[in-house]
């Protein structure tokens, strides 16, 4: 098949030129393939980086007319057959040092910043043995365990764009895999060091690291595990955390967001007194409802039991979070029970052993 | 030229990164080298597990281990390396494990075993099917945790000698261009693997033999280099891997008409024989026939999808991805491809080569303990338990030696071959070469081989070794020139083809991996129960032999 695609270039002095490409691929071509064919064949120079070539080393994160991909687990039949010709540039909020190759540093300082690795202590396993830690207790990190810290959630994340401190996305899917271990011994203090600015709370959920990530991290939960836990642990100083606080005390007493007493609430007095000018502003225009008395919905008490229900199962903490969810939804891809017959009309046969009768 | 190190490790995946731990909790300087940053290392994408007899699942011991390990390695295999391994590797996964591996587990908690191939009992701890990735993380973890210099993207081409020792090596900084001298008293070996030598292979593209070819031009021998490991389960075109963990869990190989062939060539193992076995066993099929389009199919409906979900979710993924097939509802097809080269830098049980200061671990080495075909299981746990000997014993060293320094002159002669190459302005681009050696290596060289077309392959490796001579490097930057460095290791790609094609012609025998149906379909423990053992001379490969240890278990006739 014939490919057409355009690549933005970077050279080493930082000049940009998009360019187009033609290539003959074969029909199973991903676009790293395709890359390989410009670079052998056309162009020398093109720098990306690649290797397991199998979606599981992370080197070859770029973006594809404008969003994040692993360029080995991008197919192209389906973009050719569409007539598309994609752009294809490098990552998002990190530098280009050429073509499509970025500065993971940054990324890796973030990284680093979350203190990696596990902090024995709480649960000391028998001398020269294994830690004893149930599946179930384990599946908690299962998704945060699958990073391959290929940037694409990095690349895309919005909160990083404006604030590029923030610790973002796989830097806290890294905190939670420590956070939620049961052998780590330092997990209160790991919550601390989140709760502060540029932490979990400076995260925007906008979903599009769960959205780009393509090994199904699912980043963004991972942060909202994070602030789970950091409440049910009483760590709660930080304004993000005292935001989430009140939209649960708000709910539970009212069944709405009491939003005149969410600045308050979240930022203090003083802030609030600050902001009184903006407010009458807000007021004046009719988008600030009085306070007093406070609007009560008329369906509360369904609120309310929600809100005891959650709390007489134990659901608060990241494990909450994880029950709700079916195990490894990502990595079913969609898989439903008895969507077809294995061994119906058309599917390859039955095994058998020779000698020993028909297929059963 | 940067500061010296105590201890140098060239290569971060596995192996490299356990021996740069060891070495750094020693208390010596260590620094590691990657032409990739640690955690994109091939280690990662291991996938079944790691092999050690914890007893998790059945009653195991090390001697079992031991056994079923010189047993798969046809007899080839040093047995003291190999009790080394298996009696010390239960205590390193316990290591992993408290470091915070995220192991399977089993009912009560402890770490998860299932069977593997050729293995009495099922002795292989893993992670889901993401066994190698878990293990990267660990490590990296660790790396970072002791804060230990990473010269990361920087491609090691060449070990630096000096008065007969080993002084450390010149570097090609990937980032900002340029060769880098670093010299270390001690430098490890943990390249990994060649299987860029063929067209399909598990093999990552940055599985290119570096840390062999650079041994060999350093006169150090490679030991049964004729020893490349075909893996049953690969994905048609390009090799992508299936993890022998689907057969753990029960799959089957079917043929055409959805016969368990393998009852034919394995009858008690069946889908649970060695990789060797297994491979000829397809290869025979589909050669006569009774393949569906170069492929057997493996079939893992019977397992069910909860199953599939949860312990083979990273094969499910692999195989939706590349070979648009849903394995709950359909078998994957797969053939042999090259998968892990047994042989390799020819090494003690310490990891310490013939020259003075270097040392070499994991795939890159070759002890031996895995002999003519390595068991699924055991490359990792070889990774970790002889990484971590090797750090032990180059930290050791490096208290002992005195500091080491580059010559200048081994800067300059590295320079000015390396602008000999860059200013040539006409020359073949190295793509034609590296897929012909690719393709030829796959037909001469596979899973069954002939004397004349090892014979033919040997001229055909001398044709694009000329060739190579006139290589083109288009890309004449500093910043990021993996051009550059692509065609350098084709050049080790070469040289370590020639290497194989003369140890395999030698090896008049069938042993493991090395299958001569045609001329020679027996093993002959008379004449080659040795290993080869291959130096650079002139250019030019020169063959010489080394006796096999054995310790306990003498030749047998080996079945499954």
């Amino acid at each position: 098949m014939i490919v057409k695609l355009e690549i933005w270039r970077t050279d080493s002095s930082g000049h940009r030129a998009l360019v187009p490409y033609e290539v003959d691929a074969p029909e199973w071509a991903t676009l790293l393939d395709v890359l390989d064919l410009i670079k052998d064949r056309q162009d020398g120079s093109l720098a990306y980086r690649k290797s397991c070539r199998m979606m599981i080393c992370g080197s070859c994160g770029m973006r594809m007319d404008g969003g994040a991909v692993l360029a080995c687990k991008t197919r192209m039949a389906g973009i050719v057959e569409s007539g598309r010709v994609p752009v294809v540039s490098a990552m998002g909020n990190l530098p280009i040092v050429k073509d499509l190759v970025v500065d993971m540093e940054p990324f890796w300082a973030k990284f680093r910043a979350v203190n990696p690795y596990l902090q024995p202590g709480y649960n000391v396993p028998p001398a020269g043995r294994e830690h004893r830690i149930s599946q179930k207790r384990m599946n908690v990190i299962g998704k945060e365990s699958l990073c391959i810290n290929c940037g694409c959630c990095v690349s895309e994340c919005n909160a990083m764009d404006s604030s590029p401190e923030f610790l973002g996305p796989q830097a806290l899917a890294k905190a939670m895999r420590f956070v939620g271990d049961p052998r780590d011994g330092a997990k209160n203090s790991r919550l601390d060091d989140l709760n502060h600015e540029h932490g979990i709370w400076e995260c925007t959920r906008c979903y599009f690291c769960n959205e780009r990530c393509p090994k199904g991290v699912d980043p963004r939960d991972a942060i909202a595990k994070l602030g789970a836990e950091s409440i049910k642990e009483g760590i709660d100083r930080d304004m993000g955390a005292k935001h989430a606080k009140w939209f649960v005390t708000s709910a539970k007493t009212t069944g709405w967001l009491r939003e005149t007493e969410l600045v308050p609430k979240t930022q203090g007095i003083v802030e609030s007194v600050r902001q009184m000018r903006f407010a009458l502003g807000l007021l004046k225009v009719g988008k600030v409802p009085l306070p007093f008395p406070p609007h009560v919905a008329k369906d509360v008490r369904e609120s309310r039991r929600l809100h005891d229900l959650l709390y007489a199962q134990d659901r608060r903490g990241y494990e909450g979070i994880v029950q709700g969810e079916p195990a490894l939804a990502k990595l079913a891809h969609g898989h439903h029970e008895g969507e077809r017959d294995p061994y119906g009309p058309g599917s390859f046969p039955k095994p058998y052993i020779k000698g020993e009768g028909a297929p059963a | 030229m940067e500061t010296a190190h105590d201890v140098l490790v060239i290569g971060a995946g596995c192996a490299g990164m356990r021996a740069a731990i060891e070495a750094f909790d020693a208390g010596v300087d260590v620094a590691l080298l990657s032409k990739i940053h640690p955690t994109r290392s091939h280690s990662g994408a291991a996938e079944g597990g790691i092999n050690a007899a914890l007893g998790n699942a059945s009653e195991d011991n090390a001697e079992l281990h031991s056994f079923d390990t010189v047993k798969g390695s046809d007899y080839l295999a040093d047995q003291d390396a190999v009790e080394i391994l298996c009696t010390e590797a239960p205590g390193d996964v316990f290591q992993l494990e408290n470091w915070g591996a995220v192991f399977s587990r089993t009912e009560d908690g402890r770490i998860a075993q299932r069977p593997f191939g050729a293995a009495g009992a099922p002795r292989t701890a893993y992670a889901a099917d993401i066994t190698g990735h878990v293990l990267i993380q660990v490590l990296y973890e660790q790396v970072v945790k002791r804060g230990i210099r990473v010269y990361d993207e920087f491609f090691a081409w060449k070990l630096v000698e000096d008065a007969g020792r080993c002084v450390g090596v010149i570097a090609w900084d990937l980032l900002r261009g340029g060769l880098e001298a670093i010299p270390a008293k001690t430098t490890i070996l943990a390249t990994g693997g060649a299987g860029r030598l063929y067209v399909g292979t598990t093999n990552a593209y940055a599985c290119t033999g570096d840390g062999m070819a650079m041994a060999l031009r350093s006169g150090v021998a490679l030991k049964d280099m004729e020893m490349m490991q075909f893996h049953p389960t690969t994905l048609a075109p390009t090799g992508v891997l299936i993890t022998e963990g689907c057969r753990g869990e029960g799959a089957f190989l079917l043929n055409s008409d959805g016969e368990r062939f393998l009852k034919r060539y394995a009858p008690n193992a069946m889908e649970l024989a060695s990789r060797d076995v297994i491979s000829r066993a397809e290869q025979t099929e589909i050669d006569e026939g009774r393949g569906t389009e170069g492929n057997v199919m493996l079939d893992l409906r019977h397992l069910g999808a909860e199953r599939i979900l949860e312990r083979l979710h990273g094969t499910r993924e692999l195989s939706m991805v590349f070979a648009g097939i849903d394995p709950i509802y359909e078998p994957i097809p797969v053939r042999p491809g090259a998968h892990y080269h047994m042989g390799g830098v020819d090494t003690d049980v310490w990891g310490r080569t013939s020259l003075e200061g270097l040392y070499a671990a994991g795939e890159v080495a070759c002890i031996s303990v895995h002999g003519a075909n390595r068991l699924g299981g055991n490359a990792l746990m070889e990774t970790i338990t002889f990484g971590r000997r090797s750090g032990q014993d180059a930290a050791d060293r490096a208290f002992r030696f005195s500091a080491a320094a580059v010559p200048e002159s081994a800067v300059r002669d590295a320079e000015g071959e390396l602008k000999t190459i860059l200013d040539r302005r006409e020359g073949e681009r190295p793509w034609a070469i590296r897929e012909e050696l690719a393709s030829t290596m796959h037909e001469n060289f596979g899973v069954f081989r002939r004397e004349e077309q090892m014979e033919n392959q040997g001229k055909i490796v001398a044709g694009l070794r000329e060739r190579y001579e006139h290589v083109l490097v288009e890309d004449k930057g500093e910043v990021f020139n993996n051009d550059l460095t692509q065609a350098l290791e084709l050049g080790f790609l070469l040289e370590l083809a020639d290497c194989m094609v003369v140890s395999g012609l030698a090896r008049k025998e069938s042993r493991g991996a090395h299958a001569r149906p045609y001329d020679y379909p027996e093993r002959d423990d008379e004449s080659f129960l040795r290993h080869t053992l291959v130096t650079w001379e002139d250019g030019r490969p020169s063959l010489d032999w080394k006796p096999v240890t054995v310790t306990k278990w003498q030749p047998a006739a080996r079945t499954y």
